[in-house]
């Protein structure tokens, strides 16, 4: 889950960044705005309950 | 086999033998008077067809012998080289289409330390060393967060279940693409790299190569030179987790990470869903907070502002209503009902206009005059 991962990292940075920086109002909004959809969109992902099994026949390909 | 060598019959030219009977007749003898037994010797002119079957000869400083060892018995088995030290378990007989003596081999035993097994290991590991497969610098980091994990295994194995299990219950959010090979037998190292060869083409985080625990024929797939270059090429992190944890294979060595089980292979291939739910949790306070805190100085202003605000006005208030104090007792001063306190007294005729002239008020003419105290009538005499 490449996508997973960068939500994640990017969520990190985001936090990161609120806490150490001196923003002002607007930056800091956007950027708690971006935080929280990006914190929703995992969450999200992360809801998928049962494992999904698929099986590649042997047939596909000779070798 | 074949009527007893009649010798008074074989002693004339008319009585001779077939070169098919006499060795027919000698291979009789021989399986009859020389049961399988143990032979030691040293391997020569060692040849494998393509068959499958192999030929060699067996020897010592006096003698030698042909042997064959047939596919079905040597499949397990990696192949020997000329000049080992070997103990075969072998029927005598009589190859009887080149009149040969020979051994067929059921069972090769080398001499050497650890048998024929751990030879053409190390000779299949020195080549993988050599061409730097075995290097920990090649070892790839796992992805932290798979979404498609692919598995190499018996699609009915207990190493299968092991892994679906563990996978499901720490991070079903993945998708797990099995891709059934056979992982013993003469044709497991064929399936084994069709399986491999099938999944390099697919869109798949990392792999696992998994088979539960056997003898180390069993294993023998997982330690042949193809498969672990195989392993070594695929285009994805591979954890392998074949057999027991004491049985160390070269598909182990070359893969990015060794697992001791299946189950543990599953579990360091994935993230515990809890962990990271949780790990997002503390994410979601760390990002109120730091909104809270970043927005505290302007919150701070605005507060400030706000006491300002009021403060300015409710001075302002104060001096206003100071003013009209003042303003209301000068007006106060100045009312006629003041003036009419002090004594004086004013007259209006019957239409209420004030007479403040003489010539206003002609004798006998009717007035009002108006008091502190109120209002009397008068006449002017």
């Amino acid at each position: 889950m490449a996508e997973f991962s960068k939500q994640l990292e990017r969520l990190e940075a985001i936090v990161r960044r609120l806490e150490s920086e001196d923003l002002d109002l607007d930056e800091a909004l956007k950027l708690f705005e971006e935080g929280v959809e990006r914190l929703r969109v995992a969450r999200e992902q992360l809801q998928q309950a049962e494992l999904k099994v698929k099986k590649v026949l042997e047939i596909e390909s000779p070798s | 086999m074949g009527a007893p060598l009649d010798l008074v019959t074989a002693a004339s030219a008319e009585g001779a033998w077939t070169v098919g009977e006499v060795t027919r007749r000698a291979r009789a003898v021989i399986e009859a008077g020389l049961p399988p037994l143990w032979v030691r010797g040293e391997i020569a002119g060692f040849k494998a067809w393509r068959s499958g079957h192999w030929y060699f000869s067996l020897r010592d400083k006096t003698a030698q012998m042909r042997c064959v060892m047939f596919a079905k018995q040597n499949f397990r088995l990696p192949s020997p080289s000329d000049g080992m030290q070997v103990f075969v378990f072998a029927r005598p007989s009589m190859y009887e289409e080149k009149g040969e003596f020979q051994l067929t081999v059921m069972e090769l035993l080398s001499t050497e330390q650890g048998g024929l097994w751990k030879l053409a290991f190390e000779k299949a590991k020195a080549a993988l060393a050599k061409d730097g497969l075995l290097d920990p610098a090649r070892k790839r980091r796992l992805p932290q967060f798979p979404r498609r994990i692919a598995v190499v295994t018996s699609p009915d194995g207990a190493a299968l279940r092991d892994i679906q299990a563990v996978v499901g219950r720490r991070w079903p959010v993945a998708e797990l693409i099995v891709v059934p090979a056979q992982v013993q037998g003469a044709k497991a190292e064929a399936s084994v790299c069709s399986a491999l060869n099938r999944i390099r083409r697919l869109p798949v985080d990392v792999l696992l190569v998994a088979r539960g625990g056997g003898s180390v024929e069993d294993l023998w797939a997982f330690n042949s030179e193809r498969v672990a270059r195989a392993v070594a090429a695929m285009p994805m992190p591979v954890i392998s987790a074949i057999g027991h944890e004491t049985d160390v294979t070269l598909c182990d060595l070359v893969a990015d990470l060794r697992a001791p089980t299946p189950s543990a292979a599953a579990e360091a291939a994935t993230p515990d869903r809890i962990e990271v739910l949780q790990h997002c949790g503390v994410l979601g306070q760390r990002l109120a907070r730091a909104l809270r805190i970043a927005s505290r100085h302007v919150v701070d202003r605005l507060d400030r502002t706000r006491d300002r605000l009021v403060g300015s006005m409710d001075r302002r208030l104060e001096q206003s209503r100071a003013l009209l104090t003042a303003q209301s007792a000068r007006l106060d001063a100045l009312s006629p009902l003041r003036v009419l306190a002090r004594g004086y007294a004013v007259a209006r005729d019957e239409n209420g206009q004030v007479l403040k002239r003489v010539g206003q008020l002609p004798s006998g003419k009717a007035f009002r005059l108006r008091v502190t105290d109120g209002e009397v009538n008068g006449r002017v005499q």
